[in-house]
């Protein structure tokens, strides 16, 4: 079977800052993303968890795939709108099936 | 004096203190007790619509006059202003920078309105009457605190273009203007003011009888949040644990001053001195996050879930009402 190479972003974000990101994904020019809610772990700032009420201590996980080229200019674009917020961001090879969906 | 004592041990031996006092130590002694978030955030809805609608039914029997005008310019007047104050004493009393100040102090201008549902409940259980329109005044102190605190911001700082889009961009607003829980509340006013006392025939079976008892179960899950929060201690500081709780003090006096100027009743003036007092920890810290995002939250939701919440659940409602009984009009 014909699989394409592309690359696979994710972000860990606190979710305030999360519509500031898919806003920038869209406008890079990615087809797609994929949005896990209430992701929770540990890192530089503490614990976070799913706490009720406010989304002040709440991460979401956001997954873009598209190819190589779009992928470096996403991940640069995001570094400034994360500075002070929590965030993670990594990037990964990955085949997909379908090319023309990303 | 015997009475303040009775009415405060009352209180703190009531179901929705002790409640809150057991999510508190279940969460600190990390206990696996938890509401389901769906679960929590009915009832959160739940208190939203019945303190909504029966401030509007209440409304609706009184019918409005000139001191609704003058109330909720009251309001809107205390919420810009108690930020100022908080600002000026937070850079002098304490070291803070002048962003976690500015973020701090917009939370004790803007209202708890899970403070102000326990205190209408704390009046309604000692059939103390207060005015409709309070209800009014808790939905319209809830924004201008934030105008003030992001003004008190950006005084004295040399902002990059990016700083100067984001402080008041449309995604703000929309978080603040649009936020759920205010959307409900003031929906719900409208929707009691609308149909009166028929509608709160119909009503009646869901919005009063089990109100108490929801929101004492809704206290437990702000005591699980609280005692998770009570680790983060350490990085508010001793000086600031204070603030939280002289700030209401300071905050309630003034509140019951205006809402005496004003001559509101007994439980208007309680509430006043309620919503002058308590802090935000769901509208505010938002729009923190967003627009000063180089304050910390560990900070300002710490101080006003952990420190300011409890304090006037606790002690500062029967305090207030305490004070208000004297000061009212008998």
């Amino acid at each position: 079977m014909q699989l394409y190479q592309k690359k696979r972003i994710e972000f860990v974000v606190e979710a305030s800052c999360a519509p500031t990101i898919l806003e920038m994904i869209e406008e890079a020019g990615a087809k797609g993303y994929t949005i896990l809610h209430d992701v929770s772990g540990k890192g530089n700032r503490g614990v976070r968890d799913d706490a009720h009420l406010t989304d002040v201590f709440r991460n979401v996980l956001i997954v873009v795939i598209v190819a190589e080229e779009l992928a470096h200019s996403i991940v640069s674009k995001s570094q400034p709108l994360l500075e002070n917020y929590a965030g993670i961001v990594t990037m990964s090879d990955v085949d997909v099936v379908r090319d023309e969906h990303f | 004096m015997a009475d303040l004592f009775q009415i405060a041990a009352g209180n703190l031996l009531s179901p929705v203190v002790l409640f809150f006092a057991l999510g508190v130590a279940a969460a600190y002694a990390q206990s696996d007790l938890t509401i389901p978030e769906p679960i929590s955030k009915a009832l959160s809805l739940y208190l939203m619509l019945a303190i909504g609608f029966k401030g509007g039914v209440a409304l609706a029997a009184s019918g409005i006059d000139s001191m609704v005008v003058v109330a909720l310019t009251l309001a809107i007047g205390l919420s810009l202003l108690l930020p100022v104050i908080a600002f000026s004493l937070l850079r002098v009393v304490t070291s803070l920078d002048s962003r976690n100040a500015a973020a701090i102090a917009a939370h004790y201008g803007s209202v708890s309105i899970v403070t102000f549902v326990a205190a209408s409940s704390f009046l309604e259980h000692r059939q103390v009457q207060y005015e409709g329109f309070l209800v009014a005044m808790l939905a319209v102190m809830e924004t201008p605190a934030i105008i003030t605190g992001l003004l008190l911001a950006r005084r004295g700082l040399n902002e990059t273009a990016s700083d100067q889009k984001s402080v008041f961009s449309p995604q703000v607003l929309r978080q603040v203007f649009l936020c759920g829980s205010v959307v409900l509340l003031v929906g719900s006013f409208m929707i009691g003011w609308t149909t009166g006392d028929s509608g709160m025939q119909i009503m009646a079976p869901l919005v009063k009888d089990p109100f108490q008892a929801v929101l004492a179960i809704f206290l437990l899950d702000m005591g699980l949040l609280v005692g998770k929060r009570l680790g983060d201690f350490g990085q508010v500081g001793k000086q600031l644990v204070l603030f939280g709780i002289y700030m209401p003090l300071i905050g309630a006096a003034i509140g019951m001053a205006a809402a005496t100027a004003i001559g509101l009743s007994v439980g208007g003036i309680t509430l006043v001195a309620v919503l002058a007092a308590s802090a935000s920890y769901i509208v505010v810290p938002a729009a923190m996050r967003l627009s000063l995002p180089q304050a910390n939250p560990a900070i300002y939701v710490t101080l006003s879930l952990a420190v300011t919440f409890p304090f006037n659940l606790a002690f500062g409602i029967p305090l207030y009402h305490a004070i208000a009984s004297l000061i009212g009009p008998a």
